[in-house]
């Protein structure tokens, strides 16, 4: 079974919320990154959100954009991060694995080709910004031929409203909520209609809804908490990160706090 | 799942297009398409945009056949003279449509991007003659080259934001706007101005650029009474081109060409020519010919001209010349330059760096027509916002792009 599918069934029977961070692939360097995996791993995170740096990052906001940036400067590349995967999982690494990245890298890739070196890697899902519904059909059709290659993780926004039913339909693993409009790192201020919206999004969905974009704090989904299975931080770890000199133990810190006041009350 | 495959299809030119956009941007592509297609068949909205074209823009701009030089080369060459056109180039065409078209949506705000500032200054016109709140991205190296455009744009009452992410160019100006453009869709209208983005934009701008051709083609036909043979234009994000291909695609027998710049020379990386060594990929919501490096991220584009210095192309073009409809070739930096001085020293039209390329290739292409036949070129912009790369160009200084 799919490893992000079997995380989330898991914490389903347990009456657990999922907590996921993204962290941009290649940062502070490889075998930093490597050790910042381990050590959300051992603090209880729940999945983990890889970014593959990109040229044109338009569906991020200034954190991750300049993290992107630097990143390529220290010539990280999809290859690299595939084989910083498959060290980790040969280090034990038994997370679900997701990539988020623009669909360019991987129609350069080559579709078939990188579906592939996902299975050998074990890279488990899939978040690509830049490409809705309606342009998945082609990644999609490759994906299904094997079920060890990784699956799409769907992306709704506040003002998806009739698209909600289409997107959600078959949708696997989680849905990835984003709570305010535009770009990754918002501030805490959400949409305003957000509890109404994350409802109705779980209206429609099958599978956990995650929600994401500006989260800091456990805070800050206190009101939410009702409604959501999980929430992913993005921008704020990134920046934690930063600011911490990627140091191990404050990143084990952060996600297992994070983790305990989630699921706490 | 079939009307989603019948709908995605309609954005698609061939393989190339599509909407490689956020979720969050989708319901706003498909409010911008039906109101688009309401607009274009409303009587009153057309009788608008051309009452502007005529009274404000200018138009319609003449034809002009240029006598010395076609004496010069051998065989009939007409200019389209969008150079003059308000604003200094064909940009104005399509800002205002779009605006009219901003205003009938109900928006009250526009947002732009743009690299050399001609796109900007035409959309900083238009929000002051409609009054809207303008807001244009550029590259902060931009900025600092065309500090003139960003002088001009504030005159009209825009607001320039300087974009300092990745190569602080066009291409980061309009990750910029759209990003912009995302957060703000509910009451802000994005003007693109080249015939690029995700669908529906490149028809859009393909709509409000047709113009050219419209013109352009009666025009020949009181003149000669018949089609030309060759139409030329020059190619960066492929707004002018796109709009003086138009009327002409559904006419076999007029040879079309497109000229991309070729910067230093192809052969040495230093170039724009994403037809001519990309590759298809995705950027800024559309599938096309796109300049990228080993890793798949976006090369920097390289041309004097800032304008056609775009790592991709409309996604129609990139159909044009895989269906061989359009043949695609590039001019360098040096030859487009030659072609400026002598458009400048033979007919007295200094035109935009630009428009050189597509006048340099029409000399090449000359060479094996005969003085009866024709070539129509679109003269795209004046040069006047090129005076300091030109001047720096021909004193042999490191030229500013």
């Amino acid at each position: 079974m799919n490893r992000i599918e079997e995380k989330m069934n898991q914490l389903k029977k347990n009456g657990k919320k999922a907590f996921i961070t993204y962290m941009t692939a290649g940062l502070p360097d490889m075998e930093g990154c490597k050790k910042l995996i381990h050590a959300q791993e051992k603090a209880g995170l729940d999945v983990l959100e890889l970014g593959i740096p990109f040229s044109d990052p338009t569906a991020d906001g200034p954190v991750i954009q300049e993290a992107s940036y630097q990143s390529i400067l220290k010539g990280t590349n999809l290859k690299k991060v595939f084989k910083l995967v498959k060290e980790v999982r040969k280090e034990g690494c038994g997370l679900p694995i997701v990539f988020m990245m623009y669909f360019n890298t991987i129609l350069h890739y080559g579709l078939a080709e990188f579906a592939e070196e996902c299975k050998s890697a074990g890279v488990d899902g899939l978040i690509v910004p830049d490409l809705p519904f309606e342009e998945q059909f082609q990644l999609r059709e490759v994906l299904e031929k094997d079920e060890a290659y990784p699956i799409i993780l769907q992306l709704v926004a506040p003002v998806s409203g009739k698209r909600l039913p289409m997107v959600l339909e078959r949708a696997r693993g989680f849905v990835y909520c984003v709570s305010s409009m535009g770009v990754t790192g918002q501030s805490a201020d959400f949409h305003k209609n957000i509890l109404n919206y994350l409802k109705e999004v779980k209206r429609y969905s099958k599978v956990p809804v995650m929600m994401g974009f500006g989260i800091r704090t456990p805070e800050d989904v206190e009101p939410m908490k009702e409604v959501i299975d999980g929430c992913i931080v993005g921008s704020h770890f990134i920046r934690l990160m930063e600011e911490s000199g990627y140091a191990p133990d404050k990143a084990e810190e952060y996600c297992a706090s994070f983790k305990t006041e989630l699921n706490a009350g | 799942m079939e009307n989603v495959e019948k709908q995605r299809k309609k954005t698609y030119y061939g393989e190339f297009g599509g909407q490689y956009v956020s979720e969050s941007l989708m319901n706003t592509l498909e409010e911008l398409d039906l109101a688009f297609e309401a607009a274009v068949k409303d009587k009153d909205f057309m009788k608008e945009y051309d009452y502007y074209l005529k009274e404000y823009v200018g138009r319609e701009t003449p034809l002009y056949l240029a006598e010395r030089l076609s004496e010069k080369y051998g065989t009939k060459i007409y200019l389209k003279r969008e150079d003059l056109n308000h604003t200094g180039a064909h940009k104005i065409n399509n800002v205002i449509g779009q605006l009219l078209l901003a205003k009938r949506m109900g928006k009250t705000k526009v947002i732009a991007e743009t690299g050399a500032g001609q796109h900007g200054v035409a959309t900083a016109t238009g929000a002051a003659l409609f009054h809207m709140e303008c807001t244009v991205y550029m590259g902060e190296e931009d900025m600092e080259r065309q500090h003139l455009n960003v002088m001009r744009m504030e005159m009209l009452g825009a607001k320039v934001v300087s974009v300092t992410s990745g190569s602080k160019t066009l291409k980061d100006a309009t990750n910029e706007a759209l990003r912009a453009w995302t957060k703000e869709a509910e009451d802000t209208f994005y003007v693109i101005g080249s015939a690029v983005g995700p669908y529906p934009y490149p028809k859009i701008v393909k709509e409000f650029q047709r113009v050219i051709s419209k013109e352009a083609k009666r025009q020949f036909w009181e003149k000669e009474s018949r089609l030309p043979e060759v139409v030329m234009a020059c190619v960066g994000g492929g707004s002018n081109s796109i709009g003086m291909f138009a009327e002409f695609i559904e006419e076999p027998e007029v040879e079309l060409i497109g000229v991309e710049a070729a910067g230093l020379g192809i052969e040495t990386g230093k170039h724009a020519s994403a037809m001519a060594l990309g590759h298809p990929g995705t950027l800024h919501g559309m599938k096309s010919y796109l300049l990228q490096d080993e890793d798949g991220n976006v090369q920097i584009a390289h041309s004097i001209s800032a304008g056609l210095d775009y790592p991709g192309v409309g996604p129609e073009h990139a159909y044009l010349k895989a269906s061989k409809r359009v043949n695609y070739v590039s001019i360098t930096d040096d030859e487009a330059m030659a072609a400026l001085a002598e458009l400048c020293k033979t007919e007295g039209i200094i035109p935009a760096i630009e428009s050189a390329h597509a006048l340099a290739y029409a000399f090449k292409r000359a060479e094996t027509m005969t003085k009866e036949q024709a070539i129509v070129v679109c003269l795209s912009g004046r040069g006047d916002k090129d005076a300091h790369t030109i001047e720096a160009y021909f004193n042999g200084k490191e030229y500013l792009n």
